[in-house]
């Protein structure tokens, strides 16, 4: 610690930070631009200049700037000093000369930290009379607006997108008054984290365009916390959302980050914050549907699709409580199916209510067991999964398989800062502070050894010190080796191989880090990565080695708690095969024909009766006998666990339109309604306590009972009915515009507001206003800070953690080493990757990740729909040659539905095909014929149609 | 995906002259700015598809070399003329009258800074001090200075240039 005096009053500060962020942690206001909390600090825009007097007897000082000031014990500032106050005045009067007055018809207006600065130098008077230069702006995709004429020249963009993420296509071009920051050329931006840089800049050069189209100003946005749905990394979000009060029932406008220093940060992926729109979809399930046997005009429903129309949500209702009625009097069998992409309370529910022997989760056996084998390595005490600083700081980094940047990204943007590591150690060395952004990236050191095993190139192989692109089994092989090498003592002096060089990199190594996934769909692999990782904690001093496991979807780890590893679709499957006692399928959130093949699916579906609660009407839906329209993860509270671990709680951001709600609400509104037919729920205590549950607190308690790691989710968060100094949260900040008027086109009187059962939240500005004083609050606002600059006013300090604590609770797994994957063999996979061997006339299939593309719900969001490609199958170029297959060429595969768009890809290993996950129905499984793979059409000129 | 390869491709003597030049720099890294004087040597300016076949070459991305480009006022990325006329106008020369000099040009050859004749001949730019103060004011053409300008030597110098290309058409 070091005292610092500021203005005449003493301050305790951290040492060895600089003079603005530790004016910022002590929430004292000076403004910036070209700092950011996470990239340092490069002194360019001069904007947060201070005076620094020598000593007490020094009355005249010089002016510093205090992002470039290490702060000393004993230092003498004075923010307020009229020197430095003309001199910030003037910084802003200089970019303002340049500034366009167009906030009122600005999307950052209202959020713009340029503004707020404006504002807080007081610079309120133009003197400025000349023509302001201009620029013209470029077409950056469907996601970023570009507005160049707004540029202050911070440089903050290009420090986001090169420095920190990697990108390369945004630079800044031209020099001195005519800056611009853009492409070479109009077209998308093609790094997967564009998205921040609407965050990052602070003014609206970079806006969200996705918002742009149904834009309102921050102050009439209602917000509450939220957790991701699109991957398992569980990054926190502040969803936005506005009812139009005309009738349009698509309310969620727009996703920010969420500051959670364990896992994202200040950043987000693309696909976290442009996949929202699916809420919005055309697609989205606003009612309950029933089929129907009588014919009607213009449906679309074909093959073996249901004709669907709408049906009251009571008497939707009720169908749905006689058929739990007929399965209570044992005349009818009912069936759940479960979700990985939805909350443990809607999944408990649906278990509570068909009990937990007729509970199966929503996932093929293939699938299913590696969700298990993942969670059974993460309960061994010698591994850990990383939160995002510690990966970091990793020093050693060893990426089996997984293509992190795709079904992981903010993971692999955390491994990016890990690849400066030993850069930043070199700083140390040399006693330069790590903010020095400038200094340090400019060192001569060596990089942090990253050694990538992949089937095709990755985002990640520009900062990878060995890259190994190969087959799968490979990659197990290789593994296996470097657990061997490990275990030789020492690394032959002259001209080490790979194998030797990282060995002996993660031998070295502080914080060695090992990275895997189920993406390959290859247990030998997760298990050769988890003996890997083993034998590193066994020759670490701690003992221990960081083990990033990634999970497919954002509550796998969560379905795994409450699922029984023989339970999944493929003994589903059997089951319905063979047995002929009518059964109802309940399928919650779930869709078959993404999960399993078209033709299984359709066998599955053929004899059931088909129960479907989901947020899309999606291909199931389109063959169920009854449909509920149940809420998105914005539209709901719920607990999910993301791939660490960790049990984190969404909130409901707004109330769903149409009918919805929250599947388990449809679940207890039926066992409600068939409690009420038997006189009362004492009747039937096969349905236990379902029929009562009016709080979705209580379903987490019950599920904290039920299942001894969920033990934590009794602590997590508020109950349902807890206050805050006797009031509950606001959602919505006191700016909120046209409470009274929204709705006067219909109605004059002014309708109370939405009634919150399941947290101390309100749908309105009641309640706490501000961050920081409560969890719940997602506002990032403080006086004078209007943009989300002002999260620091929220941080314990300055990239610390937040006020209150970091949200979330780690599951608490029994722990128990783990020795072999011998428990899992049962399981039918014969097919995967890992293991099975290309023979010369049959090819392995190979599943691929892609950002956009193997989401669910992403693929069903507007601007994300518009950039997807058509389905691709990758071939290897010996493979294309001794085919006669050329880019372009469309093929089949027999038995397997769909034509796919060939690529020849020259890292994709000989005998593999490579195919992108998510598009449609799973991978073909099993090896692929030669013979199987047929030409649709040719691209080649003259060659056969 | 790998990119397709650019249209444009890099002439054999370019490319001989930029390798000649990477042997003098210890990483290929630093190579961009000579990689694009080189080309702008053969070409007299670098368009994009230039830019894009030295990129390719070099293996930067497009953008990082165009940034460097635009950085430097001598590369030019729209076509100029045959002769680039670079007229000082920093303090020294400012004070000696090149607005006077710049106005003369502008009546001789109806250009103004940035501008091409319609021959194709003459370019005119403005640029920061050419560090002959004493003599100001003063213009680069070629590698050629012209010193303490005046109307007379303006002429001049344009009646030679021109009477040089038109004899080389």
């Amino acid at each position: 610690m070091a005292t610092i005096t500021i203005d005449h009053r003493p301050y305790e500060v951290d040492d060895g930070q600089n003079l603005l962020s530790a004016c910022l942690s002590l929430k004292i206001n000076l403004p910036y631009f070209c700092w950011h909390p996470a990239m340092g600090s490069v002194g360019a825009c001069r904007q947060c200049a201070v005076v620094h007097f020598k000593s007490a007897e020094d009355t005249r000082g010089r002016l510093v700037m205090a992002c470039m000031t290490p702060v000393n014990h004993g230092d003498l500032y004075s923010i307020n000093a009229p020197e430095a106050q003309v001199f910030r005045a003037g910084i802003i009067e200089n970019l303002m000369t340049n500034h366009p007055h167009d906030c009122p018809v600005c999307e950052e207006g209202g959020e713009c930290h340029l503004q707020d600065m404006t504002l807080m130098t007081a610079h309120t008077q133009r003197r400025f009379e000349g023509l302001k230069r201009t620029h013209k702006n470029q077409y950056l995709g469907p996601f970023i607006n570009h507005e160049m004429n707004r540029c202050i020249t911070c440089y903050r963009c290009v420090r986001f997108y090169q420095d920190y993420a990697g990108g390369t296509d945004l630079h800044a071009f031209g020099r001195n008054h005519q800056i611009y920051f853009g492409r070479q050329e109009n077209g998308q931006l093609k790094n997967g984290f564009s998205g921040n840089l609407t965050e990052v800049c602070p003014t609206g050069v970079f806006t969200d365009k996705t918002f742009s189209r149904r834009f309102v100003r921050k102050w009439d946005l209602q917000t509450a916390p939220s957790v991701c749905e699109h991957c398992g990394v569980g990054c926190n979000t502040a969803p936005g959302a506005r009812d139009d009060g005309k009738g349009d029932p698509r309310k969620l406008r727009r996703v920010v980050n969420l500051y959670h220093r364990d896992i994202n940060g200040y950043f987000l992926c693309d696909r976290g914050r442009f996949g929202y729109e699916y809420t919005n979809s055309p697609q989205r399930l606003y009612q309950p549907l029933s089929a129907t046997s009588e014919p009607l005009i213009c449906t679309t429903a074909n093959g073996e699709e249901k004709i669907q129309q709408p049906l009251a949500p009571g008497d939707a209702i009720a169908c749905f409580a006689d058929l739990v009625d007929e399965a209570l009097h044992n005349k009818r069998r009912l069936i759940g199916v479960g979700s990985p992409r939805t909350s443990l309370e809607n999944n408990f529910a649906l278990q509570t209510l068909v009990g937990r022997e007729n509970f199966y989760a929503g996932v093929s056996a293939r699938e299913m067991a590696l969700l298990k084998l993942s969670d059974q390595i993460l309960q061994d005490p010698q591994l850990y999964s990383p939160t995002t600083p510690e990966i970091e700081q990793a020093d050693a980094v060893v990426i089996l398989g997984e293509d992190i940047s795709n079904s992981a990204p903010r993971i692999a943007l955390a491994v990016r800062q890990a690849a400066r590591q030993v850069q930043r150690q070199r700083a140390d060395a040399l006693h330069i502070p790590q903010w020095q952004d400038a200094s340090v990236r400019e060192l001569e050191s060596g990089s942090t050894p990253i050694f990538i095993a992949s089937v095709e190139q990755t985002d990640l192989d520009d900062i990878a010190t060995d890259v190994l692109h190969t087959a799968p089994q490979a990659i197990v092989e290789f593994t296996k080796q470097l657990t061997a090498q490990l275990h030789v003592a020492s690394t032959p002096e002259d001209k080490p191989g790979t194998l030797e060089k990282v060995a002996a990199a993660l031998r070295a190594a502080k914080n060695p880090l090992i990275v895997c996934g189920t993406g390959l769909l290859s247990q030998p692999l997760l298990a050769a990565a988890a003996q890997l990782a083993q034998t590193v904690a066994c020759q670490h001093s701690s003992k221990r080695c960081a083990l990033y496991l990634a999970f497919p979807d954002t509550n796998s780890v969560g379905l795994v708690q409450v699922s029984s590893a023989t339970r999944n679709l493929d003994s589903l499957s059997q089951l319905l095969d063979n047995s002929d006692i009518p059964t109802t399928l309940i399928a919650l959130e779930t869709d078959f024909y993404r999960q399993m093949h078209t033709s299984a699916a359709d066998k599955l579906l053929a004899d059931v009766q088909l129960i479907h609660l989901d947020l899309l009407h999606n291909a199931t839906a389109r063959r169920a006998d009854l449909v509920f329209p149940a809420a998105a993860t914005p539209e709901s509270e719920g607990t999910l666990i993301n791939s660490a671990g960790l049990a984190q709680r969404h909130y409901c951001v707004y109330e769903g339109s149409g009918y919805i709600q929250e599947s388990w609400r449809w679940l207890a509104n039926v066992a409600a309604a068939c409690a009420a037919r038997a006189g009362g729920v004492e009747k039937i205590p096969q349905l236990g306590e379902i029929a009562r549950w009016e709080h979705v607190t209580q379903l987490s308690d019950a599920l904290a009972h039920a299942y001894p790691p969920l033990a934590p989710l009794a602590e997590l968060g508020p109950e349902w009915n807890a206050l805050l100094d006797g009031e509950r949260v606001a959602r919505q900040p006191h700016r909120y515009s046209g409470r009274t008027a929204l709705y006067a086109e219909t109605a004059v009187a002014e309708q109370p507001p939405p009634r919150d059962s399941d947290a101390p939240m309100n749908f309105s500005m009641e309640g706490i206003p501000f961050a920081g004083r409560d969890p719940l609050q997602t506002h990032n606002w403080a006086p004078g800070w209007n943009s989300n600059q002002a999260v620091h006013k929220f941080l314990t300090q300055v990239t610390g953690e937040i006020q209150g604590g970091s949200s979330g609770l780690y599951l608490q797994r029994e722990p128990e080493t783990f020795e072999t994957f011998e428990t899992f063999e049962t399981f039918d996979h014969t097919a995967s990757p890992g293991e099975a061997q290309a023979e010369s006339d049959t090819f392995v299939p190979v599943p691929l990740q892609r950002l956009f593309g193997s989401g669910e719900l992403s693929n069903a969001a507007e601007a994300i729909a518009s950039v997807l490609r058509e389905p691709v199958a990758q071939f290897h170029i010996d493979d294309a040659q001794r085919l006669q297959l050329n880019s372009g060429d469309y093929v089949r595969f027999r038995g397997f539905a769909g034509k796919f768009q060939v690529t020849v890809g020259d890292a994709a290993a000989p005998g593999c095909i490579g195919f992108i996950t998510g598009y449609t129905s799973p991978l073909p499984t099993g090896t692929l014929p030669a013979g199987d793979i047929e030409r649709v059409t040719s691209n080649t000129p003259g060659g056969s149609g | 995906m790998p990119e397709p390869p650019p249209i444009q491709q890099l002439s054999a003597d370019e490319i001989a002259e930029i390798e000649h030049e990477a042997a003098a720099y210890p990483t290929r890294q630093p190579l961009g700015l000579e990689a694009l004087r080189i080309v702008q040597q053969y070409r007299g300016w670098v368009s994009d598809g230039a830019l894009q076949a030295l990129a390719h070459y070099l293996k930067v991305p497009v953008a990082e070399l165009d940034s460097l480009a635009t950085y430097y006022q001598l590369i030019f990325r729209q076509p100029v003329g045959r002769e680039v006329m670079l007229l000082c106008n920093s303090a020294s020369c400012w004070v000696m009258g090149c607005s006077r000099v710049q106005k003369h040009i502008r009546q001789q050859l109806n250009i103004g800074p940035g501008e091409t004749t319609a021959d194709g001949i003459f370019t005119l730019l403005e640029t920061p001090c050419l560090g002959d103060c004493d003599k100001a004011p003063v213009m680069m053409v070629g590698t050629e200075m012209h010193r303490q300008l005046d109307s007379e030597k303006i002429d001049a110098l344009i009646r030679a240039l021109r009477e040089r290309h038109h004899s080389e058409d």
